[in-house]
C-alpha cells in the first residue's frame, strides 16, 4: 500500500497532516484491500460503542467485516437521523429524544436529563452544556428535522479539511490557508444556529481566527431550530386530523413572522448586503460563502449598475448548490467572476452526514477522498454495484473520519461513479462523481401523472417559505 | 422502457395517426409520440352548443344498448387496441401483470345494461335525463349534457372506461386528457367504439388527446366557455393548481382530489381466536387489492384493543395476522409490488432505530409491510404508506380514530357493522366520505356519490321550464 493509505489506515485523521493531494494519486485499483483493512478496522472500533450499529450487525449476523459487501449491510440508511416519532417534538418528549439520540453515538447521554426541555433550542444547548456532543440539524426542506450527532472535535477535523482542499485543491500551496491568513467572512445567511452550514460555519470562522469585525452576515441573529422544524409540524398537524393540534408559543410565531418578512424582502436585502460588503471589503481578499444562484443574483444586478471587480484576486468562494431549478443563461459562470473580480471557486458534493465533502475539478466531476469508501447501490436490491467502469445508482459510503458516530450512510441520491479503472481528464486518480446528481424523489414517473390516492399537501405561503428558505 | 409507443389522436370518431410529439421517457414514465394538440384545437372542441343536439336524437334505451354492444367488443383477449394498452400497462404500471390482467378482464362488466341502468338511475335519475320531469304544477326540469373535459388519473385503468361510461350516459361531449401514466387505455375504448359504429352520436362526443398538464399555450385556448362549460379533474395541487388559472364564470370546476383511507376495529374483533383472524382477513383486502394504488385502500389501521401492555400484544398479533392475510391474497388481486417506492423502504428501514416505538412486520422485499405503532400515534409518512404496508395503531376508545378522519378521508372501513352505525354520523361531521363494511373498501358501488359529490348530477346541466 501506498505510505499515505498506510498512514490513513493507521489514523483516518492522518488527512490533516499529510499532503492533501496524495490522496488523489492513487490509482482506483489499489484503494480495495485499503478499503477492506479501513472499514473492518472502524467496525472494529464502534460495533461495541453505537447501539444502533451493534443492533444492526447483529441483526445481519455480522461480528466482522471480512468483505465489503459485509459493509453495505452496515451501512444506515439516509432516514436514520430523522427516525424519532414527530411526537416527540410535538409533546416535548425530549427525554425520549435524547434516549433515541444515545443509539447514535459514542457519547454516553444516560446521565442528561433533558426531561425539562420545552424547545429543540434548549435541547440542543443542554446538550452542549453537559456533554462533548455538538448537535446539528438539517434545513428541515424534507419537513423533519434530521439531528446528527457531533463532537467538537468532528466539526473542526471537517473546517480543516476544508482548509486543506482551499489552500491544495488547485495545485499544493496555491490556495490561500485561511488559518494563516484568516480572509474576512462575507456570508449571506444567520450569524448563527445548530443547522449544520451555520454551526459548522460558525466553528469554523472560531478555528480560522476570523475577527468579528471581519464578519459579515445578512441577518446579524440566529437560526432557530424550532422555526425550523415548524413546516414538518404543520403539516403532520394536518395530516392527523382534529387530532393534530399544533401549539405555538407566542415566541416562535413572532420569529416565523419575521422570517416571512424577510424573505419576502429578501432579494432587496441581498442587494443591500453586498453593497455593503463592497463598502467594508471592496479590493481585498475575502472568504465568501454562498450559493450558485444566489451569487448569480446579486452578480447580475451588480452588472447592470456597472459594478465589477469586488474583490481582490486571491479570495476564495466555497460554492454550491446546483441551479435549483433556475435557469441560468450559458455566460452565468462569467458574469460571476466579472462582478467578484476572482475566479477561485471551491464547488464540493456533500451532505450534513458526510464529514469531508467531495470537491469538483475543473472538469465538473467530484472527487472522492480516500478518507470515504464510496458505493453505488443497486436503488432496487440495496446491493453494490461493481467497483469498475461507470455506474449509475444510489450513493453510499462509510466516512473514515467520524469517532463517535457511525460514517456509514446511504444517501437519497443517484450518482455516476468512476475512476476504479480510468483516471479523471483533470489527472486526479481514484473514484470520482460526475455532474449530474439527483435525488431519488416521490416524483418518479414524472410530473404529469395524476394518481387518485394521496392527500394534498398544505400550502401555506409561511410554509413554503420555509421549506424553500434552505434549498 | 426504452421502447416509444404511437398514440393516435382521437377526434370525435376519427382517428388521427400524427406521432409528431414526443413524451415522457423519465424514470418509470412511459415514452410515447402523439400529435401536437395545439394543431387540432379547432376539431377537438365543440364550439358549437348545437351540435350536442345529435345526443337527443336517441332514446336512453338505445344509450344503453350502444354501451352494451361496446362492452362485448372489450374483452381484453379479442380487442387488439386494449390488449396494446395493456401491454403498455405491464412496462408501465405500478401494478402487477396478474393483476392488470384483472382490472382489463373487469372492463366489460362496466357496460352491462343492468351495471348502466342502475348507475344512471341511483346518481341522476333515468327521467330526468329521458326528459322534462314536473317538480310542482308548472315548474319542470331536465338534465342535460355538457361539454366536458376531463383529466382523469391513471394509476388504474378502471378511471377511464367509467369516464367514457358517465359521457355516454349523461349525453354529454367529452374531450379526456390521457393520463401521462396511462396513454392508451381511453384511446383503445374510444377506437372501439369507432369500428363499431364510427357515426353514431356517442361515439362522435369522445375525443381523447394528450397535451401536457400546464400546457398554457394550449389551455389557455380550450378552457374558454364557448368552448367548455364544465372540467372534471381528478388529482392533486398541481394539477388543480394549473386549471384554477382558466376559471371564469361559464365554467364549473368539480375536482376530485386525491383521497386517502383508513380503518377502524372495534374490541368485538378480539373475542376469539377465530374472530380475529377473519377480521385480519377482511382487512388484508381493503389493504392489498391493487396493491393499495387505489384510494380506497386501507393505510392506517385503528385497532380498539387498548393501549396497555396487553393492547399492544394484541395489536402485534394481529399484525401478524394481517400480515400473512396480505400475503395470502390471490394474485388477480395483490402481489408483491413490482416497483417498490424506495423512499417508503427508507422509512421502513428508519424504524429499526425506534425499535421501542415500532414493531415492523415483514418489509425485508417488496413483500409488503405492517408496522405496528406503540402509542396512539400512526408513524410520521402514514400519507405515503403504499405497496402494502399498513400501520397499525392501537387505540384505547374510538374517539382517537374518529378525530384522525379529515377532508382527506374518504373510505373508512368499520367492524362491526354496528360499530359503522353508530359513528357514520360523527365521521361525516369530520369529512369522512364513504363508510363500509371490513373487507369492502375496494369493492366502490358505482351507483352512489363519489368523494361526497354527485358526481353524474354535477356532470349535467339542470335546465328548467317554469311556465307562469
Amino acid at each position: 500500500m501506498k505510505p499515505i493509505l498506510d498512514a490513513l489506515l493507521e489514523d483516518p485523521k492522518t488527512i490533516l497532516k499529510s499532503r492533501y493531494n496524495d490522496g488523489f494519486e492513487v490509482a482506483g485499483g489499489e484503494l480495495e484491500p485499503f478499503y477492506l483493512a479501513a472499514a473492518k478496522k472502524k467496525f472494529d472500533q464502534l460495533a461495541t460503542k453505537i447501539p444502533a450499529l451493534k443492533r444492526l450487525a447483529a441483526e445481519q449476523g455480522i461480528d466482522s467485516i471480512s468483505s465489503l459487501d459485509d459493509l453495505v449491510l452496515l451501512l444506515f440508511p439516509h432516514t436514520v437521523y430523522k427516525s424519532y416519532p414527530l411526537s416527540y417534538l410535538e409533546k416535548n418528549r425530549f427525554d425520549k429524544l435524547t434516549k433515541w439520540l444515545n443509539g447514535l453515538t459514542t457519547i454516553d447521554l444516560s446521565g442528561v436529563d433533558a426531561s425539562g426541555c420545552q424547545s429543540i433550542e434548549e435541547w440542543i444547548e443542554l446538550l452542549d452544556n453537559t456533554t462533548d456532543l455538538r448537535l446539528l440539524h438539517s434545513s428541515g426542506t424534507t419537513g423533519k428535522l434530521s439531528f446528527i450527532p457531533r463532537t467538537l472535535d468532528e466539526v473542526e477535523t471537517s473546517a480543516l479539511v476544508l482548509k486543506d482542499v482551499i489552500r491544495d485543491w488547485y495545485g499544493d500551496n496555491v490556495g490561500t490557508d485561511l488559518t494563516k491568513d484568516p480572509l474576512p467572512l462575507i456570508q449571506p445567511s444567520y450569524r448563527s444556529g445548530y443547522q449544520t452550514m451555520l454551526r459548522t460555519g460558525e466553528i469554523q470562522a472560531e478555528l480560522f481566527g476570523i475577527s468579528e469585525e471581519n464578519r459579515l452576515y445578512l441577518y446579524d441573529d440566529r437560526m432557530d431550530a424550532d422555526l425550523c422544524s415548524l413546516a414538518g409540524r404543520i403539516r403532520a398537524a394536518e395530516a392527523k386530523g382534529e387530532l393534530g393540534s399544533l401549539e405555538l408559543s407566542p415566541g416562535l410565531i413572532a420569529k416565523r413572522d419575521q422570517f416571512v418578512a424577510r424573505e419576502e424582502i429578501k432579494k432587496e436585502s441581498v442587494r443591500t448586503f453586498f453593497q455593503t460588503a463592497i463598502d467594508r471589503f471592496g479590493g481585498q481578499n475575502v472568504f465568501l460563502c454562498v450559493t450558485w444562484v444566489m451569487l448569480f443574483e446579486a452578480m447580475s444586478e451588480a452588472k447592470d449598475q456597472g459594478v465589477s471587480n469586488m474583490f481582490g484576486k486571491n479570495s476564495v468562494l466555497v460554492t454550491g448548490g446546483g441551479d435549483k431549478g433556475y435557469v441560468l443563461p450559458d455566460n452565468w459562470k462569467e458574469i460571476i467572476f466579472e462582478g467578484l473580480g476572482f475566479d477561485r471557486a471551491y464547488e464540493l458534493y456533500g451532505m450534513s452526514e458526510l464529514m469531508s465533502g467531495c470537491p469538483m475539478c475543473e472538469h465538473g466531476n467530484y472527487h472522492i477522498s480516500p478518507v470515504v469508501i464510496p458505493f453505488v447501490l443497486d436503488p432496487i436490491s440495496g446491493e453494490a454495484l461493481p467497483r469498475s467502469g461507470t455506474q449509475t445508482g444510489r450513493f453510499a459510503f462509510l466516512d473514515l473520519l467520524p469517532e463517535t458516530f457511525w460514517g456509514g450512510f446511504i444517501s437519497g441520491d443517484e450518482v455516476t461513479m468512476s475512476g476504479f479503472d480510468n483516471t479523471c481528464p483533470c489527472g486526479r486518480q481514484g473514484p470520482y462523481l460526475l455532474p449530474e446528481i439527483r435525488r431519488y424523489s416521490a416524483k418518479e414517473g414524472g410530473d404529469d401523472k395524476i394518481n387518485c390516492a394521496g392527500a394534498p399537501e398544505a400550502h401555506d405561503k409561511a410554509m413554503e417559505y420555509l421549506l424553500n428558505a434552505a434549498r | 422502457m426504452n421502447d416509444c409507443i404511437d398514440v393516435p389522436l382521437v377526434i370525435r370518431g376519427q382517428v388521427i395517426e400524427d406521432f409528431s410529439e414526443t413524451f415522457g421517457g423519465r424514470q418509470g414514465e412511459s415514452r410515447f409520440r402523439t400529435a401536437d394538440a395545439k394543431r387540432y384545437l379547432s376539431q377537438i372542441v365543440a364550439d358549437k352548443p348545437s351540435d350536442m343536439a345529435d345526443l337527443y336524437t336517441i332514446d336512453f334505451d338505445e344509450i344503453v344498448d350502444y354501451l352494451a354492444r361496446l362492452g362485448q367488443r372489450l374483452k381484453l383477449n379479442e380487442n387488439a387496441y386494449l390488449h396494446e394498452a395493456f401491454e403498455l400497462s405491464k412496462k408501465t404500471s405500478s401494478l402487477s401483470e396478474s393483476i392488470l390482467r384483472h382490472a382489463y378482464e373487469m372492463i366489460p362488466g362496466f357496460f352491462e345494461p343492468e351495471m348502466t341502468r342502475q348507475v344512471a338511475a341511483n346518481t341522476v335519475g333515468i327521467e330526468f335525463l329521458e326528459g322534462w320531469v314536473p317538480l310542482r304544477e308548472g315548474v319542470k326540469v331536465r338534465a342535460f349534457g355538457a361539454r366536458a373535459v376531463h383529466i382523469i388519473a391513471g394509476n388504474v385503468p378502471i378511471v377511464g372506461v367509467a369516464t367514457i361510461v358517465r359521457n355516454a350516459l349523461t349525453r354529454s361531449d367529452a374531450i379526456i386528457k390521457a393520463p401521462s401514466n396511462d396513454p392508451l387505455t381511453a384511446t383503445a375504448v374510444a377506437r372501439t367504439m369507432i369500428d363499431m359504429e364510427p357515426h353514431h352520436p356517442l361515439t362522435k362526443h369522445l375525443t381523447v388527446a394528450y397535451w401536457k398538464g400546464g400546457d398554457e399555450e394550449f389551455e389557455e385556448q380550450l378552457y374558454q366557455p364557448k368552448n367548455v362549460e364544465k372540467i372534471i379533474a381528478w388529482g392533486g395541487f398541481s394539477s388543480i393548481k394549473h386549471i384554477s388559472g382558466y376559471l371564469q364564470p361559464g365554467i364549473d370546476l368539480i375536482t376530485l382530489d386525491p383521497k386517502q383511507s383508513g380503518t377502524i376495529i372495534g374490541a368485538e374483533a378480539f373475542e376469539s381466536a377465530d374472530r380475529m383472524q377473519s377480521v385480519a382477513e377482511k382487512a388484508a383486502l381493503d389493504v392489498g387489492i391493487f396493491n393499495q394504488e387505489g384510494c380506497v385502500n386501507a393505510r392506517v389501521i385503528y385497532l380498539v384493543c387498548g393501549t396497555d401492555d396487553q393492547g399492544v400484544e394484541t395489536a402485534k398479533a394481529f399484525g401478524e395476522l394481517l400480515f400473512q392475510a396480505i400475503q395470502a391474497l390471490p394474485e388477480t388481486l395483490s402481489t408483491a409490488h413490482r416497483s417498490f417506492d424506495p423512499a417508503l423502504k427508507d422509512e421502513l428501514d428508519a424504524l429499526k432505530f425506534v425499535a421501542d416505538e415500532y414493531t415492523v412486520i415483514g418489509g425485508k422485499g417488496s413483500e409488503g409491510a405492517v408496522i405496528v405503532s406503540h402509542e396512539s400515534e400512526p408513524v410520521d409518512f402514514a400519507r405515503d404508506l403504499a405497496c402494502r404496508v399498513a400501520n397499525i395503531v392501537p387505540i384505547d376508545s374510538v374517539d382517537t380514530a374518529v378525530k384522525s378522519v379529515n377532508a382527506y378521508t374518504q373510505t373508512i372501513g368499520i367492524y362491526p357493522d354496528s360499530l359503522k352505525e353508530s359513528l357514520r354520523d360523527r365521521l361525516a361531521y369530520q369529512g369522512g366520505q364513504r363508510l363500509v363494511s371490513l373487507g369492502g373498501a375496494t369493492n366502490m358501488p358505482s351507483d352512489a356519490p363519489q368523494d361526497g359529490i354527485e358526481t353524474m348530477r354535477r356532470m349535467c346541466k339542470w335546465v328548467v321550464d317554469d311556465t307562469q
